[in-house]
This record gives structure tokens, sequence and C-alpha cells, in this order.
């Protein structure tokens, strides 16, 4: 079983001042992985510019632009197909004995393997009046507790878009209890990791044919790393264990890592950007 | 050479030209009016305001007292002031400092002695008594840094570029002062009879552009305007001269773009058009309507400069 | 004037050979308690300074005032200027230089630059180490924290080979002496370390004003920095390239050490670029020329590691080049040091170094560690903030001398506000017993006369792939400030030039 998307990402500039010099790095392509498969993209600017691809520093491929013209205005379309595997989140046993699944969570060399996606960064700080807010239950496996957790993030957060914004603090979030899935992620991250369990930003598309939460930009969501078992994705933004709805493009320790869109543009000024993305599911079969 | 680098050197050369002019031409008419045939160009008001319209900063309005201190510090040694030659001094080192590595450290060395000797200069004694010993230290000083431009540095790139903003500037300074001048002698006859052709400031002019002891030689005559125009826009044997100085410009970026193909969108191109459309000049087109002439050929140069400025200096 | 000079010392030597008492030393005031690098504990001049105590003892007093008025204007007009910090009006000043010039015999400079090397060789094997297998996380050595917690461990670099396996292509080791005649090290600055044009300025400068004094010395050069730089730069060039384009990067003309960048790229024969000199095509990186873009190969870069890349670090740097660091880790540019080295650059990696040193190379420290108290140790804390008077405390990030407090000159408010900021983030600070840097007879421009004061030395290690370079010479920075230990030139410090003998 799989399923096929079309995905459309555009984005528009537009600047107060004429803009001399500008580069622009994308980080918008889905990856090809065990459960998806990148079929073919394209990429366009409106003002006909070659594009480059690269390599970033996590390994992700980015589209760059660096127009040789001055402009006010410049827009961007990306679209993908992908065609998504039907991958049964639950394929796996859960260990029966969970004060041993835990203590691997103790062992010095799985803390240094898995350290970028332990650390505290700037976006998964929680002051210390925060930091016991959702402790695990040791009784419990690192499945079960992580996905209580998932649970209880997406109960106790309302999806809210307009309330934050990229710069928003943990703390804040926590005060008003409202977000966007970014925010959803970057607590889940935080609490994983207070509780030793590595977890990883996750940027992507969202196909909303089911009326899950999210905007028409791009998606966010974890990956948490249960031992024996690998990475699995958690959508706290919609309770969900990431399932074929879910089209990744990279992941990192926090947003900051995976931005969409880059940009050193020199030109005084106030310029406003429009992003958009559209996942259409094309067949099912 | 790095895109930028270059252009900083040739506005260096560029500030150290504008420097020179503007002290010099301070100095040549405040002192020529002190004693100058007529009563208008004995005027003090007369003499500020021309300062004022050669830095391209006129007072419009006739009905303005302007203070002499305020002027002189305003031109010389105000730091607020964008144009004033403390300002370019400073931007001439700083220009000099980014390409450090380039120059020698004796041209280096006495751009920066240059400055900390304007730096220093103290506002008061500038105004009161200092105005003959500031300006004629300032030309002489930027005479040491072209004999050290010329004596120091290998003659190649870096030199060209730095040879060419200072022939750039020198073209632009001539016809300034050429319209300053021009603009004066208009207002100035009449009175006492002193007629147009025959004024007293060709001399001034001629003083402004160290030429006049060389012009004397060369016409043996009293200046007139049209032997001073053709003698400071036309004679390519008077170093001070736009033909001189476009010759130089010439031949200098033949050093960047020693391309002999023809290439029409080149700066060389376009530098070697403008030369030769006034290599083969007569005066008398170009007194019979000096406005236009004046308006021409600065449009030409600020041509010439975006092109340079497009073709060697794009970073 | 030099030449009148030239023939004085001839005429000292003659007269005062044997008269120690000479009459520029006749004030100076001479603290048995410290180490004095010239005079014994007995008041005796040291064997290696009798000849040139004898030369500058043929001065008078007014000599030097003269010839120190002219090496300070030879500074100014030379434009070896630098700014500070923190001021409103950031105003030029030169580094002050002491004409009085330190020497170090040759076995005191061979464990100088063995320790060095020693030490740049194990962070380089350290920075390798943290980026690829983690052994000593692994097995326990040094502390996970410790790189954890560094905004400078950059993941970029996680399994990244530098051309070569060369991180810190160049370290500056701060090292002093103490009281008992050992030297330590206290500081590695393996980021951008800079200071090494004041060394070469400094021995130009002396040898204008008293160049006779080296016809009594066999000393060597220092002025061969520049093509050893480039050369060993050139070890590690990137794959496929025969002759590399080296630049050096700097922020710009308002750094404070942009005269150093713009004379290591004068001597090294190479370009200055700024970041908006350059950009990135492809993957490959080139300098905007006059002639139109030209590929660069080697950067020497003196721009912190997070400024370098605005796509893949601090968005907001304006120093950097887009898209470098990707051209990088495809091996298409060589940088030097390479990214992630600052990690290595903490006061409590620091502290580690011994460890260090023994796991990757099995070897003691040639040069001595300052015993150092982690503030992040429970136990450790404690002791720090009940000896706070007899300790130096240091935050872990903060380079030039800013943010250090010494116990001994603290009021008891400043104690108690120390104690504090301490006790508040202890991961910020290590605490160090006060050192008592040795001193050195120093020309003090307001009494016009000699006087101890303290001294350091930095000194210069290049690594190249299979070579490396540690400079003859160093930088030894003095404290003007009487009983100052601090000798950063942020901080009020002046230099001496420093004389390494042959055998």
């Amino acid at each position: 079983m799989y399923q096929e998307y079309s995905i459309k990402y555009s984005a528009k500039n537009r600047y107060e001042t004429l803009v001399n010099d500008a580069y622009w790095q994308f980080l918008i392509i889905p990856e090809d992985n065990k459960s998806q498969q990148l079929v073919s993209w394209e990429f366009a600017n409106s003002l006909n510019d070659i594009h480059q691809t690269s390599i970033n520093g996590f390994g992700f491929k980015t589209i760059r632009v660096h127009p040789g013209q001055k402009f006010n205005e410049i827009s961007f379309e990306a679209s993908f197909t992908v065609i998504k595997k039907e991958v049964n989140p639950f394929d796996f046993s859960l260990p029966q004995d969970s004060t041993a699944d835990c203590a691997k969570l103790d062992d010095l060399n799985f803390q240094i393997d898995f350290e970028p996606f332990l650390r505290k960064t700037r976006f998964t700080s929680l002051s210390e009046s925060y930091t016991n807010i959702f402790p695990f239950d040791r009784d419990k496996t690192i499945f079960e507790n992580i996905q209580s957790l998932n649970k209880w993030i997406s109960k106790y957060l309302s999806f809210q878009p307009g309330v934050t914004d990229v710069n928003t603090p943990l703390d804040t979030i926590i005060k008003e209890k409202q977000g966007v899935c970014q925010d959803f992620t970057h607590l889940f991250c935080a609490l994983a990791r207070k509780n030793k369990v590595p977890a990883r930003y996750v940027s992507g598309y969202l196909h909303q044919g089911h009326g899950y939460f999210g905007d028409s930009q791009m998606h966010a969501w974890a990956e948490a790393y249960i031992p024996d078992v690998g990475w699995l994705g958690f959508d706290p933004t919609n309770n969900l264990l990431a399932n074929t709805n879910h089209v990744k493009v990279c992941h990192g320790k926090d947003y900051t890592d995976c931005s969409p869109l880059k940009g050193v543009v020199y030109a005084p000024g106030e310029n406003t950007t429009i992003h958009s993305v559209k996942v259409l599911s094309e067949q099912q079969q | 050479m790095l895109a930028r680098v270059a252009n900083n050197l040739f506005w260096m050369g560029r500030y150290i030209e504008r420097s020179e002019h503007m002290a010099r031409y301070l100095n040549v008419n405040y002192f020529s009016s002190l004693d100058a045939p007529n009563q208008l160009s004995q005027s003090r008001q007369f003499v500020l305001r021309s300062m004022l319209f050669m830095v391209g900063d006129a007072e419009e309005d006739e009905s303005v007292e302007l203070n002499e201190d305020e002027v002189l510090q305003k031109i010389a040694l105000d730091h607020e002031c964008g144009y004033s030659i403390i300002n370019n001094v400073k931007y001439a080192r700083e220009n000099a400092n980014s390409a450090r590595d380039l120059i020698s450290t004796e041209l280096y060395e006495a751009i920066n002695k240059f400055y900390h000797f304007i730096l220093n200069y103290p506002v008061d004694v500038f105004v009161k008594r200092g105005l003959y010993d500031f300006t004629i230290n300032v030309t002489e000083m930027t005479a040491i840094l072209r004999g050290k431009i010329r004596g120091t540095l290998l003659h190649d790139e870096v030199y060209a570029i730095i040879m060419m903003g200072i022939n750039m500037e020198r073209a632009n300074q001539i016809i300034r002062i050429i319209n300053a001048k021009y603009n004066d002698a208009l207002k100035a006859q009449g009175s006492y009879g002193d007629k147009f052709s025959h004024s007293f400031e060709w001399s001034t002019l001629l003083k402004c552009a160290e030429s006049y002891d060389m012009m004397r030689r060369f016409y043996k005559k009293t200046p007139t305007s049209i032997t001073t125009l053709e003698f400071l826009i036309l004679n390519p044997n008077c170093p001070r001269s736009i033909m001189n100085s476009l010759n130089q410009v010439y031949k200098h970026i033949r050093v960047l773009d020693p391309s002999k193909k023809y290439n029409k969108n080149s700066t060389a191109f376009l530098v070697g058009r403008v030369r030769s459309e006034y290599e083969y000049k007569y005066i008398e087109e170009i007194e019979s309507n000096i406005k236009n002439f004046i308006d021409t050929l600065l449009k030409e140069l600020i041509q010439i400069s975006k092109k340079m400025e497009k073709e060697f200096f794009n970073y | 004037m030099v030449r009148s000079v030239e023939n004085r010392y001839i005429k000292g030597k003659e007269n005062s050979m044997d008269n120690l008492e000479n009459q520029i030393f006749a004030s100076y005031q001479r603290n048995p308690d410290l180490f004095d690098e010239i005079f014994d504990e007995n008041g005796v001049v040291k064997d290696v300074y009798k000849t040139l105590f004898n030369l500058y003892g043929g001065h008078s007093i007014q000599d030097y005032v003269r010839l120190n008025e002219k090496a300070k204007s030879s500074f100014f007009n030379q434009g070896i200027t630098f700014q500070v910090y923190g001021e409103k009006d950031a105003k030029e000043k030169i580094f002050p230089f002491d004409l009085f010039p330190r020497i170090i015999d040759t076995a005191e400079w061979d464990i100088i630059e063995r320790g060095s090397i020693q030490r740049s060789r194990a962070l380089n094997l350290f920075l390798w180490d943290i980026y690829h297998d983690k052994k000593i996380l692994k097995q326990g050595i040094v502390p996970l924290e410790l790189v954890s917690s560094s905004d400078n461990y950059l993941h970029q670099m996680m399994n990244v080979n530098p051309p070569g396996g060369i991180y810190n292509h160049i370290s500056g080791t701060d090292v002093i002496k103490h009281t008992d005649g050992n030297y330590y090290v206290l500081e590695d600055n393996i980021r951008c370390p800079s200071g090494v044009s004041y060394v070469i300025c400094n021995r130009t400068a002396l040898k204008r004003a008293l160049f006779g004094v080296f016809n009594h010395y066999q000393t060597h050069t220092v002025t061969n920095y520049a093509e050893n730089l480039l050369d060993l730069l050139e070890t590690v060039k990137p794959k496929g390239i025969d002759i590399p384009n080296t630049v050096v990067i700097t922020p710009g003309m308002y750094n404070s050490a942009f005269y150093e960048h713009s004379y290591l790229a004068k001597t090294m024969g190479v370009e200055l670029v700024e970041g908006r000199d350059l950009f990135v095509e492809n993957d490959f990186v080139y300098m905007k020329t006059i002639q139109g873009p030209e590929r660069v190969d080697v950067i020497y870069r003196r721009i912190d590691d997070l400024f370098i890349d605005p796509l893949e670090f601090r968005p907001d740097s304006a120093l950097g080049v887009p898209g470098l660091f990707a051209a990088y880790k495809k091996g298409n540019v060589t940088l030097a040091n390479a990214p992630g080295t600052g990690v290595a650059d903490d006061k409590a990696v620091y502290t580690y170094m011994p460890e260090i040193i023994k796991y990757y190379l099995d070897e003691e420290p040639i040069i001595k560690n300052v015993h150092t108290y982690h503030c992040s140790r429970p136990d450790e804390l404690k002791y720090v903030l009940e000896h706070i008077s007899e300790l130096v405390i240091k935050p872990v990030d903060e380079a030039g001398g800013y943010g250090i407090s010494i116990g001994n000159r603290l009021s008891k408010e400043e104690v108690e506000e120390v104690k504090k900021q301490v006790a508040q983030n202890p991961r910020k600070y290590v605490a160090q017993p006060i050192m008592s840097l040795s001193v050195h007879p120093t020309y003090i421009d307001e009494n016009e006369s000699f006087e101890q004061r303290h001294i350091d030395l930095r000194t210069f290690t290049v690594l190249g792939k299979d070579r490396e370079f540690v400079l003859k010479g160093g930088l030894t920075r003095v404290a003007l400030k009487k009983g100052n230990l601090i000798v950063n030139s942020s901080q009020g410090g002046g230099s001496k030039d420093t004389w390494v003998l042959k055998d």
C-alpha cells in the first residue's frame, strides 16, 4: 500500500527598498528514506535566476538562490511528488522489563552517542519551575512514557495560530497553554530530553485531508529515539504517531536547524514574506 | 586584486586629489580677493559664496549674510560636514587602511601622518590665523603623497587604479573650479569696466589650478577667457588640464584592460571616445557655450565613473 | 642620532662592565617575594642578562625618555594601533612597547617549545576524537558535560575530516613563570589567537632604537613566521589543487586586530579579504577581483566560528560568506582554524589538559597546568566559595581578560557579589590559585624610571600536515600598572621584544 502526494511550496518576498544582493537557502525538499520516496521535484523563481543545490551541515539537501539582478519582489515555487509507503508505526514488541528498558537511558555511551538530541537548545530550554512538569514513570517502558507525553502535550496545549512566533520562549508557551505545531514540538523535545530520551525536531509536510491540525505552512513534529527500536515519529499537535500523512524534509535539534527558508538580504527597510504549502493526495492504491 | 580593494584605492586617489583642490581654492580665492581690482571681487561675501559654490553647497539666498569663520570651518575642519577637507583626508586614510597590504609602508605612513596633522589642527587657530598655513600644508602634503605613490609603488594595477582615481578627480575638480570662476566672472563683469573676457577672475582661476605661471610663459599675455579656458581644458601639456587628465585616465585604464579588440561596451572605449572628442575641439566652440560644455563634460565623467564601477569595482 | 647612541654603547661597555651600580637602575626597587627575571634572590644580575644590563647602564635616563618617545611615534605613524572595546569614543591606541627586552635562554626555550607543540598536538587529537569516535568521553576521562554544554561544539562538524586531519592550525599558548621558577600554562588560545604581528613589530622597533645591543647576543629571528604559516597552510590544501590560492579573511578595518590581519596578508603575499569579497557557487569559493571571479582554496580566518556562514550558523552575521560551510564540508576549501575548534578553547577544557595529553600522547605535560577548581563540581564549588580571597575566578567563555576577579583584590562587597554570581551559575566559572607572574624591569613612562612589572608570554604554534612550527620568540606582555597581574592589551598591558638565544 502506498500513497502519492503532490506538494506545492510557494513563497513571495516583497521589499520596501531595492535589494542589491541576496542569498536564500531553502530546506524544503522531502528526504528519501525507508517510508518515503521522492519521485520528482521542480523549483523556479520569478526572476528566472538559476538555482543550485547543496548539502547543509546536517546532511540535508538545500536549494540556493543568488539573484544576479536588483529587485523589489521575488517569488519562489517548488513542487514535489512523493510516494509514501504505508508503515505500521506499532510494528515492534514492547520490552518486558520496563525498569531495564529505562535504565538504558542512563548509559554513558548512549548519552554520548545521542548528545546532540539530548542537549538543551535555545528553543528547548525550560526554566527551573517547569522541569518537572512531566516526569516519566519508570514502571512503564520508554515507548509508553513517550506516548503519554505526546498525548499530554496535545491536551495541555491548544492549537492557536497567530499568538506565538518563532521567538516565543517555551516558558511563555507553557504559561499561555497555546501555540502552533512548532511550539508543541519544542515542548515535546524539551520534556523528552529532560527525561533522557533523545528527541529531534522534524520539519515536513502534513496532508491535512483528515482534519488534522496544522496550517497552510510547513508542519513540525518530533522523533524520539526508542532503544532497540530506533527513531519514531510523534505528532504532539495531533496526538498521533507520524504516519503516511507526514512527509519528512529534515530533522535537527530544534527549529533553528530546520528553518525552511534562510536568507541573507542586503537591503534596508521592511520586508514581507508570504509562504504557502499545499499537499494533495494524488491517488491511493 | 579584489574589486572592493580596487574601489577603495580608486577612491583613496580621488579623496587625496579632492582635498588638494579644495584647500587651494580656499587659499587662492581668499588671498587674491584681499587686493582684487574691483569691489565685488574684493567683497568677503562674494568670496565665501564662491567657495560654497565650488564645493557644491551654494547658498542660493542672496539675502543671507555668511559668517566667515563658519564657512571656513565647515569646508576645512567640520567633522559633521560630508565634503569637508578633514573628512576627505579621513576617507582617504580609511581607504588606504583597507588596502594597506597592497601599498608601500612609505605611502601608508605619509597618509597617516597627513591625517594626524589635520586631525590635530586646532579649529580656532585655523579660522583666526591658520588659513594660509593649513591650506599650504594640505597642498604640500598631497604633493608628497603623489610623490610616494609614483616613487614607492610598483607601477602595476594598484598604481594604475590610484592614478585613475586621481585623474578622474582632477578632471572633476578642474571643471568645478572653472564652473565656479566662470560664475564669478559673470557676476563681477561690468563693475569698474571690467569685461567678462578680461576679468580678474581668470587669473584667479589659473592660480586655483596652479597653472598661472606656465600659462603666462606659454601665451606671454594677460589671461583672457579664451586663453585661460584653452590652456586649462585643451592643452595636453598642462598637467592640470582636462585634456591631460583624460589622457592619463586612458593610459592607466589600458593597464587594466590591455585588450586591443573593438569593444564598444568597455570603459576604455568610452574614455578613449571622450578623450578624442576634446583632442580635436576648437576653444571657440567651447567658449561660445561654456555652460553647456561644463554640463556635458560632467555628465561624461559620471558615465565613465559608472562604467568603471560596473567593470572593475563590482563586489 | 642612532649612531651616537651606538657609540655610547661601546663606551658604556668599556666603562661599566663591572660596575653594577648603573645609573638607570639606581631607583629600581626589587620586591624579594617576586621572581625577578634578571636579578637573582641576592640582587645579582643573572648571567644571561649581564651584558645587556651593562649596555643599558651606559645610558642616561634622558636617553630612554627620548628613545621611548621616538618608538611611540614610530608605532603611531606606522598605524600599528588597535581600538579598545567598550569606550564610547573608541580611540586608536598603540600597544605600549617596552625598550628593555626579555631574554629566554636555550634550555628554557626548549621546554616552552616542546611544551607548546605537545599541547597543540594533544588538542588536535582531542578535537578529532570528540568529532568522531568520542573515545575520551566514553571512557569517562573527560566529562560529556564539557562539550555538550558548549555552544562551540558544532554538530555540523561531526564526522567531518578536515584536510590533513588538522583542526587547530594556529594556537597561541599563554605561559607564565611562577615564584617557584617553573613555567605554567595559563591558557590555550585556539580560536583566533592574535599578537604575532606585535612580536615582529617589537623586534623592528627595538632594532631601530637600539640596534647595537643585537651585536652582543645571538638571537633567533622572528620574521620567518609568515612564510612558515603559509607553507604549513599549504600542506592542508584541498585535494586536487597544485598551488593553492590562500587568503586571509578579516572582519574588517574596524576590528581591533585589523593591523595584524593586513600585516599577515602582506607578509604572506596573499589577499586580505572580507566576507563580502567572497561568494560561493556550486560549493566552490571565489573572490571578486577586478578581472572577475578567482577561486580560493585555503582561508586563514580571523572570524569566529559562528560568524563564518550566515546560512549555517548565526543568521545575523554580516561578516561571513553565505554557503562557505557547505563548500568546506565538501572539501573544496580549507578553513584554518577548522570550524568547531573553539570547543577546545575553553577554560574548562584547559583544566583537563594533563588528562588529555596523557590520553592521546601518553606523556606528562612538559609545561605544567595551573591547578583548577571546577565550580561545576559541588565539592570544588564549596572550596571556591570558602577561599575566594586566595583564588582567581574566571568565566570560562570570555576572552581578553574580561570578567576576571582576583580574590585578594576584592572588597568585602565585591567578594559577596562574586560569590553570588558563581553560586548562581557555577558552570560558567573556574577558579585557580593566584599565580604570581614573574617580574621584569620595565621602563615606566610617567615615572621616567625602570620598575618591576609582571609579565607573561604568548607562544605561537602552527600545525600542518606532519609538520609543525613554533615561532622562536613569542609575545611577552607586561602589566604596566604596578602590581597588576592582567597583561591583556585591552586591560592596559604593554609588550616587550622577546629574545630566544641560539646555542
